[in-house]
């Protein structure tokens, strides 16, 4: 890898790989009992949620309420439940429900879709060009090692409108990827799946998220079905902007690097952390914003030890931070509003030439 | 109406609320009000825990009203949470059908494994502990015929013929006379004083408790039972002196053997691998995803390197090693990573 001064891989290998058997030797009831307590959380809201909605005709406000309880609850369930059960954190538990097999998250993704791109692609090759898809999500230019294209100079427009539709985003990843409906075939992808396949899993799940949304459960409010509809419609807006900007914070500030894929033939174990090192940024908070983030607030720490249960994070995280000034290897965290305006700065930077 | 009940909620928490039922998309809520209750499974309390002998132990479960009742012979998953961990093991029951339908009371009479895992956890229960149970299963029953029957135990393979023995008490007096071999090591012979009781409850049913050191192998205690029906409870390699003996003489014969299979770190082995039910042999020496993609099988992979869970698979039963911390698994049903498991026992496979 390209770097002035390289850090000794091995030995970064070593202190990370031990900071991980550490960890995950304490991990139990204690991690056991916090998934459990997550998801409690998640159906209290998701129902208060979805009663508060059809009670609106009573007053407005109650259905606000509605509307933030039920956001709350998908941004749960995307976040702290799903991603990480998805990620396999959870799996030691031998649970029949809480395990990255049967989980299946309340988003227009099918989850499946989601495992293969983001759990191999993206977290196995974080952000080397060409191969982690997620670096721009093929729609946005956020470095120099894109040619520029005239559609960059409207990217801003494009973000956002990523953002408002990010769950829609994330399903359609893996088909865009394929080219299951546009584009030539590119034939160094190898899938396990076919486009036929894909395609069956992509309007499935998507149809029956739409119809529980926007037809089940408006019309199960009778007179109120607008109310419904449009409660149903902001939360799900919500969580999509909240989950976006917290995805983009993660690895698309300014200080993230970029890898080519020769710089990663044959990389160690060592070499392999320090990429994930580079590809990622915290953000700063207190207890409820990381478990609002999914604990994605320590990216870098989910980078490295993408299956670790998520709220192990926090303890490891300041180890994390001595062993990455031990290499002189930049720990890149922030505020929220610092990381987001530098995503933002970057976003718009790319824009142009 | 029931059944289109169920049928409805069913595809109602499939399609809407992602989970294959309504139970296990509440079961963390369910829990707050009763502990460990699982989608599936049947909770059971723990009502009195004693120790038959060093390293024995006996357990008494008061069982709901739902728990479909046992015939006798039957074992049950017992499944218990260690650590935020959910561990389970099969059990024959060691009690009659007639305890479990009038006591709503099951007991399983476990021996400690020296190994660990859920064994070690059995004497530390209290009265009020809450664990579950799945429903009974097994063929290993007992029929009434006028054949003369022998019942083959040893160690703690006793358990099945205790339930049978006192299932027939209560019922008529049978027909066919039923002697009964126990081997143990010499001391060792469980609950003892419920065979006498048995003996002169049931005019027919005779019993000698023997151990290897004094009596040699079980295969020279058969010759006196050329015509009878055999039903052998036992390790794997006590039942195998006894279906010799059945091939020779041509006896009918009826097992339940435990194999606890060593596990085989150091040499190079091949070993039984049953994925998805399709027999393989597979090595010890490079991990499972390897081996199964160069055979051609259709399994899913991504990073082969332990990271994204794509090579997810359930071990139904069998032990592996991870490859990465050097970790060895539990026997028991869950979920390993192909790409860095090394197999050490036979396995048994589903993806
Ligand atoms: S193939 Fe990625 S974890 Fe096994």
């Amino acid at each position: 890898m390209s770097k002035v001064n390289q850090p000794n891989y091995a030995l970064l290998g070593e202190q990370l790989d031990q900071l991980k058997a550490e960890t995950m030797a304490k991990v139990g009831q204690e991690d056991a009992d916090h998934i459990r307590k997550m998801i409690v959380i998640h159906r209290v809201f998701e129902w208060s949620g979805r009663i508060l909605l059809m009670l609106g005709f009573i007053n407005p406000f109650l259905w606000l309420v509605g509307v933030l309880s039920l956001a709350l609850a998908k941004i749960l369930d995307n976040m702290e439940i799903g991603h990480n059960v998805m990620h396999g954190q959870y799996d030691w538990m031998n649970d029949k429900q809480i395990n990255s097999k049967a989980y299946e998250w309340d988003i227009a993704c099918d989850g499946g879709s989601w495992n293969r791109v983001h759990n191999y692609e993206h977290h196995t090759f974080t952000n080397i060009i060409g191969k982690d898809r997620d670096f721009g999500y093929g729609l946005l230019r956020l470095s120099n090692d894109f040619r520029w294209r005239i559609k960059n100079l409207w990217q801003f427009a494009t973000y956002i409108l990523l953002s408002v539709m990010f769950q829609w985003g994330i399903a359609y990843h893996e088909l865009a990827a394929e080219r299951v409906f546009f584009g030539k075939k590119n034939d160094t992808r190898k899938s396990q799946i076919s486009a036929k396949q894909l395609k069956r899993k992509f309007f499935s799940k998507g149809a029956k998220q739409l119809v529980k949304d926007y037809l089940l459960f408006p019309l199960l409010a009778g007179p109120f079905f607008l109310w419904v509809f449009a409660g149903n419609f902001l939360a799900n807006l919500i969580r999509n902007l909240w989950t976006s900007t917290i995805i983009f914070c993660g690895h698309f500030t300014g200080d993230v690097k970029t890898f080519s894929e020769q710089e990663c033939e044959n990389e160690t174990r060592g070499q392999w952390y320090y990429r994930q090192a580079l590809g990622s940024s915290n953000l700063k908070g207190g207890n409820l914003f990381h478990i609002l983030t999914g604990h994605l607030s320590f990216q870098i720490e989910h980078h490295l030890f993408p299956d670790m249960p998520a709220k192990r994070y926090r303890e490891v995280a300041p180890k994390v931070q001595l062993i990455f000034a031990q290499h002189s290897i930049h720990y890149n965290t922030g505020s929220f509003i610092r990381q987001y305006s530098s995503v933002l700065k970057r976003i718009f930077r790319y824009s142009f030439p | 109406m029931k059944s289109l009940i169920n049928r409805f909620s069913r595809w109602g928490s499939r399609n809407l609320l992602h989970h294959d039922s309504l139970g296990g998309y509440f079961e963390p809520v369910i829990q707050l009000f009763k502990p460990n209750w699982r989608a599936g499974l049947y909770r059971a309390q723990v009502s009195d825990v004693s120790l038959l002998l060093e390293g024995v132990v006996a357990i008494n479960l008061r069982v709901d009203d739902r728990w479909p009742i046992h015939q006798a012979g039957q074992h049950i998953d017992l499944t218990l949470e260690i650590a935020g961990k959910l561990v389970t093991r099969v059990f024959t029951v060691a009690s009659s059908p007639n305890l479990a339908k009038t006591k709503n009371t099951i007991r399983l009479v476990v021996k400690i494994q020296p190994e660990g895992g859920l064994t070690h956890q059995l004497p530390v229960l209290t009265r009020g502990d809450w664990v579950n149970i799945s429903a009974p299963r097994g063929e290993f029953v007992f029929e009434e015929s006028k054949q003369s029957s022998l019942f083959l135990a040893a160690g703690s393979g006793i358990t099945p013929f205790i339930a049978i023995l006192s299932s027939l008490q209560k019922e008529r007096a049978i027909a066919q006379p039923i002697h009964l071999i126990y081997y143990a090591k010499p001391e060792q012979h469980l609950l003892v004083d419920e065979l006498n009781e048995l003996s002169q409850q049931l005019p027919r049913f005779t019993f000698e408790l023997m151990s290897r050191a004094v009596h040699g192998d079980v295969y020279e205690q058969l010759s006196d039972y050329i015509n009878a029906k055999l039903l052998v409870c036992g390790p794997n390699k006590f039942y195998q002196s006894a279906k010799e003996f059945a091939k020779i003489y041509d006896c009918a014969i009826s097992a339940e053997h435990f194999s606890l299979m060593g596990i085989t770190e150091s040499t190079t082995s091949e070993f039984e691998v049953s994925l998805n039910g399709k027999q393989l042999s597979l090595k010890n020496t490079s991990p499972l995803l390897n081996q199964l993609l160069t055979l051609g099988e259709h399994v899913n992979y991504g990073c082969k390197i332990g990271i994204c869970h794509q090579c997810q698979c359930t071990k139904k039963s069998g032990v592996v090693k991870d490859i990465r911390t050097g970790q060895v698994s539990d026997r028991s049903e869950e979920l390993i990573q192909l790409c860095v498991s090394q197999v050490l026992t036979d396995l048994e496979l589903e993806t």
